[in-house]
């Protein structure tokens, strides 16, 4: 027994150990996998490098006091056309420096859809789960609510509502939460509901795990990829969308946000100004299509359903 | 019946139903009559085969067993001494003179499984465990080997923090893996060793029963006969009891002692394996016998291999349920006016001019036609040989009035199950000669 105890203990160590490599070697293969499509790696990469100059923001460009989220205005230089020393990217009609918009909107961008992304996914997962879960009328009431949801377009949807709460930075994070959980809410469901009626979880209930034990150890990890992947899409749509509305004017005007600044150098493109709506209008469109190229990859390599087609 | 042994798993009048929903507001429109009034016993140590076609009740029954569905109605009775097995008998045939209620109230309380609670529950949890037929959907992807066979360990913190590999190592050599195996994952392993994974995961709590269904249905031969191998053997070592449901023949002879035939969520036969393969007295299991070829003896030589297709089991027939492909169905099987019905298959053109049904119950219809011609063809239909003689006989009454035909049939019990001749029970009107 004591020497039993002995072996048990040289075990331990090595039972998490050998654990974790073995699940760190999975996810390797995993990331393997999705690095072998060249797109996926282009679309990581313009993703690395933005999201470096959003964490970077402060190093690469000196923060505007007292809110570095609001453009520095320099009035006696604006207008200038890029390259003018000091203003690389060239400023705006209102002085704002182009390239110091470029980067903080970055930093923007990066707030926005984390943001709209983790609370969403959190949403449409408790809400997708309790329909599935729980089924029967409860899931026919969410479901039903989810269609009304999904019938109005993203784009109109979202701008109704940030134009009923009214210009504003936060309305728009608002809005476009409102919009977007529907999609998690529905993949999370139909996930459960598949995972559920897998027989692996009735063996567990028939060792006595609990309800939440199965929901946290079965049911969630198993129908959790299509949801990462969908995120990973948002990451990208969202910043379109919340871009969108900025140029519309639903934000607050003379933040550092794409869309603001788009919507800023918009007046000076007749007379020739291009540069202040194309270099923030590039980085929306790169943004988005880096997120969706990763985003794609990582469906191709995750959800069994698409496997054939490649 | 074993004298002194614990009954592990008593049976008695199990019924569930399935509920069939419908439209958008799911209204019920009527019920799958999967299981309906099954018995059996299953002894300390023994093992019980279920037996019968894809469909019939078997899968239901073991998920009803070890807990997963709530009963619609019958009771299951877990470890039973046998004075309690006794008592209860009792108790059924004499439901009014209620000798000994406080024992029974203490069996009800204490071993039937729907009302059980607490550490008794709890208890049946380590004792009932249950392997299944697909091997991928039983073992969950995201979890290593180690974590799927600890985990019964964990829940039920039967051993300490430390002793936790050790224990899994002993469990996964029982199986016939080992050390090496503890951190793979599942779709690392064969199909055979899957299977044994889910042994291991069955045996961790030390059970008592287990119901194992399917086990071997999907590998390959050879792995089937080591996997069968290993579950006699475990049985051997550690008195284990089995529930095992298949449809193959040859396998339940060589794993059961007890066998119990199913046909359409009712037991059909139940007896001694030795007896039932010597002798079998219920036409479906002489019939399910002739179709394996490897077990073909002079007795089934007779029998018509089955055809024809399983009735509705949200309809099932009256009477005997089997006698709609039953080779030699008699007059007093129970035929109903569905019966007629299912054999107009070839006359198209007079189902279709079938205006309506009026049906009181399953022995008296009024059959509406468009014409009265349509009602005059349908009592000739009747008298020709697309209606099967013993059939024909049972019709008590055919009369045409108009577009109107009355039909009415004698009504008829559920054919009960008996002893028969070799001392197994069947469910056959010939048995009860
Ligand atoms: N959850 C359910 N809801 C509705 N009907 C069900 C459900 N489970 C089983 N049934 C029905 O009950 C009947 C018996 O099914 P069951 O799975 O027990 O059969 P089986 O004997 O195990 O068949 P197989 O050999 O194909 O596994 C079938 O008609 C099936 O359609
Ligand atoms: S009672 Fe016996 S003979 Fe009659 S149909 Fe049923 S199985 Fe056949
Ligand atoms: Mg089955």
């Amino acid at each position: 027994m004591k020497k039993n105890a002995q072996n048990a203990g040289i075990d331990e160590v090595n039972f998490y150990d050998s654990a974790f490599n073995v699940r760190l070697k999975r996810n390797l293969e995993i990331l393997s996998n999705v690095l072998a499509n060249p797109t996926t790696v282009l679309g990581l990469i313009i993703v690395i490098l933005m999201l470096a100059m959003a964490i970077f923001a402060p190093v690469i460009t000196e923060p505007n006091t007292p809110d570095p989220y609001q453009m520095p205005r320099d009035w006696k230089a604006a207008r200038s056309a890029p390259l003018t020393p000091g203003h690389i990217l060239g400023t705006t009609n209102r002085g704002g420096d182009v390239f110091y918009g470029v980067v903080w909107g970055a930093r923007t961008s990066l707030k926005l859809s984390i943001l709209v992304v983790s609370l969403t996914v959190v949403l449409g997962v408790i809400i997708g789960s309790v329909a599935g879960i729980v089924g029967g009328k409860v899931d026919e009431i969410l479901m039903r609510i989810v269609d009304v949801f999904l019938s109005i377009p993203e784009l109109i949807f979202a701008l109704a509502i940030a134009a009923i709460l009214g210009p504003s930075f936060t309305n728009i994070i608002l809005a476009l939460v409102i919009v977007f959980w529907v999609k998690y809410a529905r993949i999370m469901r139909a996930q459960v509901i598949r995972i559920k009626q897998r027989e692996y979880v009735d063996a567990a209930k028939i060792m006595g795990a609990s309800k939440l034990q199965i929901y946290l150890k079965d049911i969630l990890p198993n129908s959790f990829s299509p949801v990462m992947v969908q995120a990973t899409l948002d990451m990208g749509n969202i910043v379109l969308v919340g871009a969108t509305l900025s140029f519309i004017g639903l934000s607050e005007a003379g933040i550092a946000e794409w869309g603001v600044l788009v919507s800023e150098g918009q007046a000076g493109i007749s007379a020739g100004r291009w540069w202040a709506s194309t270099f923030p209008g590039l980085m929306v469109f790169l943004w988005a299509l880096a997120f969706n190229l990763v985003g794609d990859g990582l469906r191709d390599v995750l959800d069994p359903r698409t496997e054939t087609k490649r | 019946m074993s004298n002194s042994k614990n009954t592990i798993l008593s049976l008695r009048n199990v019924k569930k139903h399935f509920p069939i929903k419908e439209g958008v507001f799911q209204n019920v429109v009527g019920q799958v009559h999967a299981v309906d009034g099954v018995s059996f016993d299953i002894g300390a140590g023994e093992t019980v085969g279920l037996v019968g076609e894809s469909g019939c009740g078997k899968t239901t029954i073991g998920r009803c067993v070890s807990g997963l569905e709530p009963l619609t109605d019958g009771d299951i009775f877990f470890d039973l001494t046998p004075e309690k097995l006794v008592a209860l008998e009792d108790f059924e045939k004499h439901q009014s003179e209620i000798k000994n209620k406080y024992l029974i109230d203490e069996i009800q309380s204490t071993s039937n499984i729907s009302k059980i609670e607490g550490d008794d529950f709890y208890n049946y949890r380590r004792n009932c465990q249950m392997v299944f037929q697909d091997s991928f959907s039983s073992l969950s992807p995201r979890q290593l080997v180690s974590d799927i066979v600890s985990r019964p360990l964990k829940i039920h913190k039967v051993c300490a923090d430390n002793e936790l590999i050790p224990r899994t190592i002993e469990l996964l050599e029982q199986v016939g893996l080992g050390k090496q195996h503890l951190y793979r994952f599942p779709h690392q392993f064969s199909g055979g060793q899957r299977q044994r994974i889910s042994i291991a995961r069955a045996l961790a709590l030390d059970p008592k029963l287990i119901v194992l269904d399917e086990p071997t249905s999907a590998l390959d031969v050879s792995v089937q006969a080591q996997i069968l191998n290993l579950l006699h053997d475990l049985q051997k070592q550690r008195g284990l009891s089995y529930l095992f449901i298949t449809h193959n023949l040859s396998v339940i002879r060589h794993m059961a002692d007890k066998i119990v035939v199913m046909y359409l969520g009712k037991v059909v036969e139940a007896g001694k394996t030795e007896d039932i393969f010597a002798n079998p007295q219920h036409p479906y299991t002489k019939a399910l016998l002739a179709a394996s070829p490897d077990l073909s003896e002079d007795v089934m030589s007779d029998m018509a291999a089955l055809d024809g297709p399983i009735p509705d089991p949200a309809r099932p027939p009256q009477g005997c349920s089997f006698r709609t492909r039953c080779p030699v169905s008699r007059t007093e099987c129970g035929w109903e006016v569905d019966d007629i019905i299912r054999r107009l298959e070839h006359h198209e053109t007079l189902i279709d001019s079938i205006k309506s049904v009026h049906q009181p119950d399953a022995f008296n219809a009024k059959l509406t036609f468009e014409t009265s011609l349509s009602a005059i063809e349908l009592k000739d239909v009747v008298g020709t040989k697309d209606i099967p003689k013993q059939m024909r006989k049972a019709i008590k009454k055919i009369e045409v009035k108009g577009n109107d035909v009355n039909i009415s049939f004698d009504p008829v019990q559920t054919v009960p199950l008996v002893q028969s001749e070799n001392g197994s029970l069947s469910r056959c009107v010939l048995a009860n000669k």
